[in-house]
């Protein structure tokens, strides 16, 4: 009809779609200040030395990066899964498996140092898909709730790596005996940094990831097919795509990207696995909030996982700083994560209803 | 006269449920409300109930004039509901669901002797026979009906009313049932049928009031009307539309051989035969929920047939995958347009996309060519008269009848030998129903066989060369164009038979 009402409209749908994580993260920035207030500092000081410590200057934001690399690889994983209709949450657990894989490869696999890198990052790909592919077939199997089975196999995922670092595979030459850890990784096997001093590559490769993500997206046919799983699930039966196939490469793919986030992390961070590495610093998560925050878009996910690095990095820098403990941080994330949950529920109650179709048309 | 309901009218937004409905109903009567699906009969009761606030009108109890805002106050008032849909707690006793909301207690404690005491009491008095003790679990569905029964009971309910009571049970159980009410009506309670069952009309009530298009359009006494008469009043006078040129009928393009379907451990399809030659448009007609989107799920893969066989063009595509079926030639307008048929939060372009993504020009070796994919969709808009601003809009922000008459423009723009037209027009306004209409028929004369269900009557008897009658999983008749009258029809439909067919 009318091309500036149309025009108007579209505005209305952009500012609809962004109004809410930024209402979110500024209800929690606010919140923020109160606690700031309380404890006796002013807000500006507090917040400026948590903008510096993030962004600053080349070592904080080299820093920041680092951090934000699994973050991102964690965001994509939800980005495929969720905009496809899985409300998996196995991130987490695909992150450590790829993680510890890499690690161990790139210490113990009698290759040449750059071939024991691509073998140690092509296993924790595969890693992290198989392990998602499972959640998989327990749905399609048994009809379990991808939210159940994914949050319990990320404490399986956990628990075994910290199993087998602590009796199997634990470093032998740690001067620590109290450090739970797999052997580190020599120079030659790990993944460099850019330049001296920088981030390390982890994060370019994640950057890509990011555009095939959204060259998958948007123009390709299972981008096409995968949303519209995502949309309605019936509607995707009904035209007849194949509901199975979809279910195991959207799964397969999401797995693979968190798997690499936790090789990136193992190889190009940390070199090595490090007891709890994943579970504590809770990169999984915060992906899930950046993916929540961006609406599943790829190139916002990295936007926001960024920040939420930021976020980290520089709560760190402001507790050294001022009177702030890190944990203020840590609260603003948590309140982001609260609100944006509401999307969440939103979303998973969406699929719930539209995928009780599998069980009408029965298993493909 | 225990209850009145004086010019109920209830209004949702502008659709009339209830025109100006007025009933009455006599101590120790049982009381038929008939009517098809969506003639208003649920509504009327959902306000005896106090589920639904009326629009206006009065509801007299007792002679005294009532204002009930929820349940509870029709309770309060005598009147209970025995719900279609039964609400009781699977992994508790029949005599603790009984009893529930108004427990019998001893100090702070339930006390379980008295309440087993007391329904059993209950349950001897009515001759509604039943065990306290079992759990509602390890009880049948006609079981269940009966602790549903003495819940109202309980509650000390002058005035019964049953929701389509029969709906759920096996023939065995509708005898039993239809026993019971006759001797609750015996021991003075007044009983309200809602049913679209004439046989079970016949044999229980002592009076009906017949129901189309939210009003009350006859009332008769039972013993002075028959099931024929009570089909023709339900189903109003149709009209045969005869301008349709016969095309003679030849090749069978579908067709499904004894099919048949389970679900929950109930036969929904027993085993159902029909063709549909090229050039021809079959109608289906029935009351709703008697097998068509069972048969209709079925025939193109978005169900499992238990047994018999479906053929597209002569290939067996029996349970295939629903693109493997669709690409043997067939296209299909679902019953649903939001729920099955389209993404209502994706753009016209991508719900017009659906079934060719795979195809070139749109796609190539998995990468889509948007620039082609939006020519399509405008192009299938303008065609098709879809009144939208944008390829690009989302699906919801279409009008129902343009939102269907988009999928309308996809599934006939494949262009398949074979089109399944379910409720192609149900909540459209006359323009898009005729445009859907004209197409139909243009795919008929260009040689495709049409499958149209609905429970349009007017629709299916305009449009089609052929009927199937469908009742209970069953064809119950099948009519060629012209030989058919809607009387007769009508009976077919509510489970009749017709002597010389």
């Amino acid at each position: 009809m009318n091309e500036n009402r149309n025009w108007k409209k579209s505005l209305g749908n952009i500012a609809d779609s962004f109004s809410q994580p930024l209402v979110a993260v500024l209800i929690s920035l606010l919140l923020g200040a109160v606690v700031i207030i309380i404890c006796g500092e002013n807000v500006f000081t507090a917040y400026g030395a948590m903008i510096r410590g993030a962004f600053g200057n080349s070592f904080y934001i080299n820093d920041t990066l680092k951090r934000a690399t699994p973050i991102i690889m964690g965001g994509l994983a939800v980005c495929i899964a969720w905009r496809s209709g899985y409300e998996a949450m196995g991130g987490e657990g695909q992150m450590i498996l790829g993680a510890f894989c890499s690690a161990l490869i790139a210490y113990y696999l009698p290759l040449p140092g750059v071939l024991r890198v691509i073998v140690a990052i092509i296993a924790a790909a595969v890693a992290g898909a198989l392990y998602s592919a499972f959640s998989g077939w327990l749905y399609e199997r048994f009809e379990v709730t991808f939210i159940i089975s994914t949050l319990m196999m990320n404490y399986i995922a956990n628990n075994f790596a910290s199993y087998m670092t602590n009796y199997v595979v634990k470093d032998p030459t740690a001067l620590d005996v109290n450090a739970i850890q797999t052997g580190k990784i020599e120079a030659g096997a790990r993944i460099p940094a850019i330049f001296s001093g920088s981030v390390h590559w982890g994060f370019v490769f994640a950057l890509i990831a990011v555009a095939i993500t959204y060259f998958l997206f948007k123009k390709t046919t299972f981008g096409y097919k995968s949303r519209m799983n995502g949309l309605n699930a019936r509607f995707a039966l009904y035209g007849g795509i194949n509901a199975r196939r979809m279910l195991y490469l959207v799964l397969i793919l999401s797995g693979m990207m968190a798997g690499l986030g936790g090789a990136f992390e193992a190889l190009g961070s940390k070199y090595r696995y490090i007891d709890q590495m994943i579970f504590t610093t809770g990169y999984a998560w915060s992906g899930m909030v950046a993916a929540l925050l961006a609406n599943f878009n790829p190139i916002g996910t990295a936007v926001a996982s960024i920040l939420l690095a930021g976020l980290s990095t520089g709560g760190s820098a402001m507790q050294r700083s001022t009177i702030i403990p890190v944990e203020v941080c840590n609260m603003i994330e948590g309140i982001i994560t609260l609100l944006m949950s509401v999307r969440l529920i939103r979303i998973a109650q969406r699929n719930h209803k539209s995928r009780k179709a599998w069980k009408e048309v029965g298993k493909a | 006269m225990i209850f009145e309901m004086r010019n109920i009218v209830k209004m949702y937004d502008n659709l009339c449920a209830n025109d100006n409905v007025s009933l009455h109903l006599n101590r120790g009567e049982i009381l038929a409300i008939v009517g098809e699906n969506g003639a208003g009969k649920s509504t009327i009761m959902k306000i005896l109930y106090g589920l639904v606030k009326p629009t206006s009108g009065e509801i007299y109890v007792n002679g005294k004039l009532m204002h009930f805002r929820t349940p509870s106050d029709a309770m309060a008032a005598g009147i209970g509901m025995v719900q279609q849909h039964f609400m009781l707690f699977e992994q508790m006793t029949v005599a603790e669901n009984i009893v529930f909301k108004n427990e019998i207690h001893k100090g702070p404690f339930m006390d379980m002797k008295k309440t087993i005491e007391t329904v059993q009491a209950l349950s001897d008095k009515y001759q509604l026979k039943i065990d306290p003790r079992a759990k509602i679990a390890d009880c049948p569905v006609g079981l269940r009906q009966r602790v549903e029964i003495l819940k109202v009971l309980y509650q000390s309910a002058e005035i019964i009313i049953f929701d389509e009571p029969s709906a759920v049970l096996t023939p065995l159980e509708v005898d039993a049932l239809l026993e019971t009410m006759k001797q609750l009506a015996a021991a003075g309670k007044s009983i309200v049928i809602i049913t679209h069952k004439l046989q079970e009309v016949m044999n229980v009530s002592d009076r009906v009031y017949v129901m189309r298009q939210g009003k009350v359009v006859a009332e008769r006494m039972t013993r002075d009307t028959n099931m024929e008469e009570l089909a023709y009043l339900m189903v109003g006078r149709q009209i045969v539309n005869s301008d349709i040129k016969p095309i003679e009928a030849t090749r069978t393009l579908l067709e499904t051989k004894g099919l048949r379907f389970i679900e929950d451990g109930r036969e929904v399809l027993k085993g159902i035969d029909i063709h549909v030659n090229a050039g021809e448009i079959v109608g289906i007609a029935g009351v709703s929920g008697n097998g068509q989107s069972e048969l209709i799920n079925c025939i193109t893969g978005l169900a499992k047939s238990s047994a018999g066989q479906v053929l597209v063009q002569g290939k067996d595509v029996t349970n295939r995958p629903v693109r493997e079926i669709r690409n043997a030639g067939l296209a299909h307008v679902s019953e649903d347009r939001y729920v099955w048929g389209s993404a209502t939060e994706g753009m016209l372009e991508e719900n017009t996309l659906m079934c060719r993504e795979d195809q070139q020009p749109f796609s190539k070796k998995g990468l889509i060519h948007q620039k082609k994919i939006r020519e399509y969709a405008r192009k299938l808009i303008s065609d098709f008269g879809v009144k939208a601003s944008s390829s690009t809009q989302k699906m919801r922000e279409l009008s129902g009848g343009n939102a269907q008459k988009l999928i309308v423009a996809r599934e006939m723009s494949l262009d398949t030998p074979v089109l399944i037209c379910c409720e192609p027009t149900r909540g459209v306004d006359i323009g898009a129903m005729e445009a859907i209409h004209e197409r139909m028929i243009e795919r008929r004369e260009k040689g495709a066989a049409v499958l149209l269900v609905s429970s349009e009557l007017t629709e299916i008897m305009s449009l089609s060369d052929r009927i199937y009658v469908i009742y209970e999983g069953r064809i119950n008749g099948e009519f060629k164009r012209n030989s058919m009258d809607d009387k007769r029809l009508g009976l077919l439909m509510v489970g009749g038979s017709i002597e010389n067919e």
